[in-house]
């Protein structure tokens, strides 16, 4: 029987991470990775001739090379990574728009949404001031119990129309809660969103993924791709080892999931070691927070028609902004609109791209897949895939002609191909902070651990190695 | 090994995990950390890449003592001895 001193689930971003931190210092690693491709809810497939990536508007936390405390840089050397050798296209600007209310604009530099707000909200510029100096002194790294960011804002904003407009960006980035978000997890994604900014690497997420796996690959770490863990077997309040789909099992020392918490739970087949793992049942710890993203590839024709300058926007139509799973399939009354193309320094390509993100109700999209009439669940999606397109129009002030291609996928698509119970992207409302689970060798790292995005999850999978395993044996 | 010797090596881990480091003007018997502008995480680097070269194991309550060059040499002094 085989045996690793660390066994990974799951071949997505944290889990590359991990694997990456563990083998650079000489250690034998498998990742085990269920789907035919590495990269998870951040993957990409082909269509069109073209590479459509799944799950890629930007990149969170940009910094200058010099500013080495900075998460992406401590990040690249974490993997060995040298940062000359990445290049870094930063976004133009992005904007936060409730239309006929108040707009505001964002960009790498965060004085421009100083300026914005002092424009938009003169009544608010010193408490925003303050608000941002105690959000400087605060560490969301600490453990501690959860604290109501909505509270905690609003306490220094008063103006509820800013606090919303805040909210927007910062909870279709990374809440993974209903209308409210923990506080630490608020100050990482204000930092990483406002006050560090966005970026795409050259190239592809495909690039990105294959820098990623050579680097692992560079230190001999394994990896099996379409070698799923059926289960997970314990002895003695440890973990022992795995059984594969092929039916093989493997042994380990140490046992990382990136595959999320409840979805972890699901892997312990007797009760008893279920019930050690976690108490409550998967469904209580699963979010109900999913989206529907779709993708257009439009002529050139088209781009005359499009923003040239904004990179994201961000919007909200309703009287109130609203983060929570609608009752209808999609709730466009909200929701990210992405221009690829708009990132300073990309090049010029024969289509143009653009992607757009809904919030969605799992349940409903789940019915319509279910049903007997295959036909149902494509028509749901045509009928809100229009709906969608006039909302956008409204947004960008141009109806979205010259279709080339588009494609859409749905709570139900996120959950076949990640194995995110009901598609939830943000995983579980309910994070492991430390990692730590009930059995002594099992830890919790990426989406279910509390970094969430393509940078957090990278460095869960670093801290979780660093912290639990590396130099504990 | 002798005390150059031990210098080296910790320095050559340090340009391997930041080639941008400046290592020059370092003072031996000042903070490595605050010299270098390394964190926690870059620091456990060098712990294990003596593990990974020396097979020396250094456990957490003994970090403090690889604060500067000076402590570092003479932590490792006897351990490197065997290695
Ligand atoms: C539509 C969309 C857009 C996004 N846009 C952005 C963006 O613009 N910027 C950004 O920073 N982030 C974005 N994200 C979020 C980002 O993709 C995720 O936060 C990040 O990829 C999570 O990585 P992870 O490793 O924690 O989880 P995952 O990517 O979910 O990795 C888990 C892996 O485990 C595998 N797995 C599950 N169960 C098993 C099993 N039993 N055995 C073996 N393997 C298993 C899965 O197949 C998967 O590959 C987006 C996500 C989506 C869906």
């Amino acid at each position: 029987m085989r045996k690793y001193p660390l066994l990974i689930i799951g071949g997505g971003l944290s889990g590359l991470a991990a694997g990456i931190r563990f083998a650079r210092f000489g250690q034998k690693v498998l990742i085990l990775e269920k789907h035919s491709k590495i990269g998870g809810l951040n993957s990409y497939y082909h269509r069109q001739g073209k590479l459509l990536e799944t799950g890629l508007h930007a990149v969170t936390n940009f910094a200058r090379p010099e500013d080495k405390h900075a998460p992406l840089n401590r990040l690249l050397r974490q993997l060995k990574i040298p940062r000359r050798n990445l290049v870094l296209h930063e976004q133009i600007f992005s904007e936060i728009i409730f239309p006929g209310r108040a707009s505001l604009c964002f960009s790498n530099d965060f004085n421009l949404l100083l300026q914005q707000i002092k424009e938009a909200f003169p009544g608010s510029t010193l408490s925003f001031t303050d608000f941002v100096a105690a959000l400087d002194q605060y560490d969301p790294f600490v453990l501690k119990a959860n604290i109501s960011a909505r509270e905690y804002v609003s306490s220094f904003l008063q103006d509820e129309l800013l606090v919303e407009m805040l909210f927007c960006p910062i909870m279709f980035y990374g809440s993974s809660e209903e209308d409210d978000m923990d506080l630490s997890q608020f100050v990482i994604l204000f930092r990483s969103i406002f006050q560090e900014g966005f970026f795409r690497p050259q190239g592809t997420i495909k690039d990105l993924l294959e820098l990623l796996l050579n680097q692992y690959k560079s230190f001999d770490g394994e990896i099996e791709l379409s070698a799923g863990v059926d289960e997970i077997f314990t002895e003695n309040n440890r973990i022992s080892g795995v059984r594969t789909s092929a039916g093989e099992e493997i042994l380990c020392d140490n046992l990382i999931s990136t595959a999320g918490f409840p979805e972890t739970r699901k892997l312990f087949h007797s009760a008893d070691s279920a019930k050690t793992f976690s108490n409550s049942n998967a469904e209580k710890i699963s979010s109900r927070l999913s989206f529907v993203e779709s993708i257009y590839l439009l002529g050139q024709s088209e781009i005359k028609y499009l923003p040239k300058d904004r990179t994201i926007i961000f919007y909200n139509l309703a009287d109130k902004f609203t983060y929570h799973r609608p009752i209808d399939p999609i709730d466009p009354s909200s929701g990210v609109i992405c221009f690829p193309n708009n990132f300073q320094g990309t090049e010029k390509d024969d289509v143009v791209q653009l992607r757009v993100t809904h919030l969605a109700n799992y349940d409903a999209w789940r019915k319509a897949y279910d049903n007997k009439d295959k036909s149902m669940y494509r028509s749901m999606k045509k009928f809100w895939m229009e709906e969608s397109k006039k909302v956008v129009g409204e947004i960008i002030g141009n109806c979205i002609e010259n279709i080339v291609y588009e494609d859409s996928f749905t709570p139900v698509t996120i959950e076949r191909y990640t194995s995110k119970l009901q598609g939830a992207v943000y995983g579980s409302p309910d994070k492991i902070k430390d990692g730590r689970t009930n059995f002594e060798n099992l830890y919790i790292a990426g989406t279910d651990q509390g970094y969430l995005g393509i940078i957090g999850s990278m460095l869960s999978g670093v801290s979780m190695v660093n912290q639990h395993i590396l130099n504990k044996t | 090994m002798t005390i150059d010797e031990i210098k080296n090596v910790i320095l050559e881990i340090i340009q391997d995990i930041d080639d941008e480091a400046d290592l020059t003007n370092l003072d031996p018997s000042e903070a490595l950390r605050d010299q270098l502008d390394l964190d926690s995480m870059d620091f456990l680097d060098i712990v294990m890449e003596l593990r990974k070269r020396y097979q020396i194991q250094i456990p957490e309550a003994d970090y403090p003592q690889l604060a500067t060059l000076d402590s570092c040499v003479n932590y490792l002094m006897p351990r490197l001895e065997a290695a």
